[in-house]
């Protein structure tokens, strides 16, 4: 039988600074009871008549809460050790709402609003980055929403705020890739806890999540470390992305996507939302089109999202925003220039064929050497110039 | 009578394409009349002594009211269909003396016999005849039907009987055989011999398709744009290679896929026998020697069974050998069940088919250029420029792992199509006709022929092919594949695509140029 103090001793070791380790002990061991969840802990904070109290402090009223329900020693004291150790063995650190290693633009509103009690994080502290530039859309993402998302992310990494989306596949890891190496780093929020390998193409040794931790980006979660990738979860890991962010912008999605929720969340607490306008007729346009009549604003340029964060969108940003500097040499003008008017969407082969004095031959060969030389890249059928340099990929 | 008296008369059993050798040997004796048949006889043989002793009496000879023992020699090699109907008749009448025994020692029988008499082709005679030949037989007595086809071969005198009386007569020399037509010359044959062929394998089942998939008239210049996609048939075509082509529904491929024969060079002599042989087994249609190359498109559902060949008895040759020498064309190959591409690997990379029975081994030949067609992604829109794939992403990561497997890396050309705008679909034709680029393959293969003799790049020695690339030509392939993240095995396919652009351009050399080309058909935007 273990008791909260010797969860509280175990837990300093994924305590941030100044986070209390008796309250996270106390919120841990509540949070392992049966139907329990942060959010119910929220709420009971919330409706508690004599409010949060400020000299008391976030986290030692979630204790306190947490406490009147008693019994939090014996068996659930049990499980919050496990659960501090898998942290530890992981190198988790963890804080707890209104401390100060918690970001603040997600604490904001808080309890009226709803953030998570507890954010655990590997890597860089999430309150660190500043706020940042959530970069939202499907896994089933286009060609021209996978270049958006890529153009987004890296003007903005580039020009040092930090990229935020989440862990999934499609627009999610477009967003993050571009933005590896570049001064604003990448925070990915992830839909399930920190010992779950979710998605598996993203979570295996030297996947996505290795290289954005060892590029000084973030892994955030507010789960308990085996917490399961519920489609539950998963919408609600939106109101963090959305709330890491000064900025969202929804890049694709379909009509029940979870990136109207992100749009939401970030409306709710006053932050600009962007929509990329789309082809009208790809059903990942339905979300984005959506919000644009209903007020957001939409996303023209990279420069459209720096002006909100204050900073100036510099040369790079402008480069990108209009085409790649030159058209590659490795291709005849009449093809270059079709290319880089197609922009992101790309040209059919066969089309192309049609421009090179060389015919389909002379074509298929000058687009192996445009390749080899990194300026395009293959699309199902087609071909686009690359916007994004080779070594990112 | 004192004794067993012996007669035997030589025939043929086919296993697969190859015909072995057997000794029809017949004893008659006093006794119990009645016939008793040996030597590993299926039901069709087995069948054979009802039939003959009824054609015997309707043809006004006498069933010998004697004991008779007749044994198929070897004894341990399955003997299979009703070829041996001929030969049980012309032992049992020398046997009772119906017939001068003498007449049957330099000659091999093979036949089907009817009730009234009349004989009958048996599928498979052009292996018969081939088999004889081989043996040194110098005579061959078959039935008139498909008899046409036997005296293909060279060296081999055809004897066609019409009914058992004129097989008897021929047998005891009592009348000149006639002549006989050879079958298979252009023009001619075609329709002749599908008559002949088709009443020859009359109830054969599946296997007999059509062997042109292309209706009349197909050209490759009804296909509207894809000026790349016809690029890769041409190459496909003049270098063997076998090709892919990927795109959404109602892009073409199929249509190109169809049309890819009509560019392919006439078969030779040789090749149109050991095709017509396969067809013959088969008792498909194609059984007479014809300068075109079959095309065979199983439907999608093709079991790998049907692929492969086998079935019960010999070894019947499945589309994988009736597309020996020409096209093997499957359209969805990535709808296709795992089982049954991996029954393809071995022998597209082996040329051919290898049946393991109880009794018997049979190799059959499987030299087949592969056409495929398969969509992007599971919806089938993927890179659509009007539609939007609606596959999800773990469905869409499943395709694409299937399509960079172990088969696929065996393709050598890979196209991505897209759909054509409507307004080019309704235009003119824009590309060569067949005709313009059949001449060109034919020019790059005889460009080939001269260097390498009469194998295609695809099976060309790696040696020979190597020998011939410049050295910035091996750099390109070397550099640029790593590059672009390809396998070893792309390696070698890009080097013989290469080899094939610089044959289409009567280049002695490989060049840097030719594999740049080659690269951009084999990484054309899959995913992968």
């Amino acid at each position: 039988m273990s008791t909260l103090l010797a969860v509280s001793k175990a837990a300093r070791a994924v305590c941030a600074d100044g986070t209390d380790p008796d309250a996270l002990a106390a919120v841990l061991a509540w949070s392992c009871g049966p139907r329990r969840s942060a959010d119910a802990l929220r709420r009971r904070l919330r409706d508690r008549p004599e409010g949060v109290g400020a000299e008391v402090g976030a986290a030692l009223a979630l204790a306190a809460v947490a406490h009147e329900d008693g019994g939090l020693a014996g068996p659930l004291a049990d499980v919050a050790l496990r659960i501090v150790a898998t942290w530890t063995r992981l190198g988790v650190q963890v804080a707890l709402v209104g401390d100060p290693a918690y970001p603040a633009s997600l604490a904001e509103g808080w309890p009226d609003l709803d953030a998570p009690v507890l954010l655990a994080w590997r890597g860089q502290p999430p309150a660190d980055a500043g706020p940042g530039v959530a970069v939202v859309g499907s896994r089933n993402a286009s060609a021209y929403g996978t270049a958006i998302a890529e153009l987004v992310a890296e003007s903005a990494a580039r020009a040092g705020a930090r990229v935020v989306s989440g862990g999934a596949v499609g627009i999610d890891a477009a967003a993050h890739t571009a933005a590896l190496g570049l001064p604003g780093g990448t925070t990915v929020v992830l839909g399930c806890g920190h010992a779950v390998a979710y998605p598996a193409a993203h979570a295996r040794p030297g996947g996505l999540f290795d290289r954005v931790l060892a590029d000084g980006g973030t892994l955030v979660s507010e789960l308990l470390p085996e917490g399961a990738p519920h489609p539950g979860v998963i919408r609600a890991r939106n109101r963090i992305v959305a709330g890491l962010a000064a900025v969202t912008v929804v890049v694709e999605g379909g009509r029940r996507s979870g990136s109207l929720l992100t749009a939401g969340a970030a409306a709710e607490r006053g932050r600009d939302v962007l929509a990329v306008p789309g082809d009208v007729l790809a059903p990942g346009s339905v979300a984005p089109l959506r919000l644009l009549s209903e007020g957001a604003r939409p996303f023209t340029g990279p420069r459209d999202v720096l002006a909100v964060l204050g900073l100036d969108a510099g040369p790079a940003a402008r480069r990108v925003d209009v085409a790649p500097a030159g058209l590659p040499a490795a291709l005849p003008d009449a093809v270059g220039r079709a290319l880089a008017r197609a922009g992101p969407r790309g040209v059919a082969t066969e089309e192309l064929a049609g421009l090179h004095p060389g015919g389909p031959g002379g074509l298929l060969a000058d687009l192996t050497r445009a390749r080899i030389a990194g300026s395009v890249e293959m699309l199902p059928g087609g071909v686009r110039l690359r916007t994004t340099r080779p070594s990112d990929r | 009578m004192s004794g067993p008296r012996l007669t035997v008369v030589h025939t043929l059993a086919l296993a697969g394409i190859d015909a072995h050798p057997v000794r029809l040997e017949c004893a008659v004796s006093g006794g119990l009349p009645g016939l008793r048949l040996v030597g590993l006889p299926d039901a069709a043989v087995r069948e054979a002594g009802e039939r003959v002793r009824a054609a015997l009496q309707r043809s006004g000879f006498r069933w010998p009211p004697l004991r008779i023992v007749v044994n198929l020699a070897p004894a341990d090699l399955p003997k299979v269909g009703t070829g041996f109907d001929l030969p049980l008749a012309l032992a049992v009448l020398a046997a009772s003396d119906q017939v001068d025994a003498r007449g049957l020692e330099d000659l091999r029988v093979h036949g089907e016999v009817g009730l009234d008499g009349t004989l009958r082709g048996v599928p498979g005679v052009l292996a018969v005849a081939i088999g004889a030949q081989r043996l040194g037989a110098g005579r061959l007595l078959v039935p008139e039907e498909g008899s046409s086809v036997a005296a293909a071969v060279a060296g081999l005198e055809v004897w066609p009987a019409r009914d058992l009386a004129e097989a008897a007569a021929l047998v005891s020399r009592r009348i000149e055989p006639r002549p006989v037509r050879r079958a298979g010359p252009p023009g001619s044959g075609a329709a002749a011999g599908a008559g002949a062929g088709a009443g020859a394998g009359a109830g054969s089942g599946a296997g007999s398709g059509p062997c042109s998939g292309v209706e009349d008239g197909a050209d490759l210049s009804d296909v509207r744009g894809q000026p790349v996609a016809r690029r890769a048939v041409e190459i496909a075509a003049a270098g063997g290679h076998h090709l892919l082509l990927v795109g959404p529904p109602g892009c073409g491929k199929s249509m190109l896929a169809r049309r890819m024969v009509t560019v392919l060079p006439d078969l030779d002599e040789d090749e149109q026998l050991e095709v017509a042989t396969i067809h013959g087994v088969a008792g498909g249609p194609c059984a007479v020697p014809s300068p075109r190359p079959p095309v065979r498109a199983p439907q999608t559902g093709v079991t790998a069974a049907a692929l492969v060949g086998g079935g019960a008895g010999p070894g019947r040759p499945g589309e994988l050998s009736l597309a020996h020498r020409g096209l093997l064309v499957l359209d969805e190959l990535l709808e296709t069940p795992r089982p049954v591409l991996d029954a393809l690997r071995q022998p597209l990379e082996e040329g051919r088919v290898v049946i393991d029975r109880a009794r018997v081994r049979v190799v059959l030949p499987a030299r087949v250029q592969l056409v495929a067609t398969t969509n992007p992604c599971p919806c089938g829109m993927l890179g659509h420029p009007r539609r939007a794939c609606t596959c999800r992403p773990d469905r869409l990561d499943r395709y694409r792992a299937r399509l960079s497997g172990p088969l696929f890396d065996r393709i050598d050309v890979h196209v991505a199509m897209l759909p054509v705008p409507r307004a080019r679909l309704t235009g003119p034709a824009d590309g060569d006709t067949s005709a313009e680029v059949a001449a060109r393959v034919l020019r790059a293969r005889r460009f080939a022929r001269a260097r390498q003799g009469p194998v295609l790049n695809r099976d060309a020695p790696w040696g020979a092919v190597h020998a011939t690339a410049s050295t910035s030509a091996r750099a390109l392939l070397a550099d640029g594949l790593d590059v672009l993240g390809a396998s070893a095995r792309a390696h070698d396919r890009c080097l013989r695509v290469a080899r094939t652009v610089a044959d289409l351009a009567g280049a002695d050399t490989v060049e840097e140029e030719h594999v740049a080309e080659a690269m951009g058909l084999r990484l054309t935007g899959l995913p992968t």
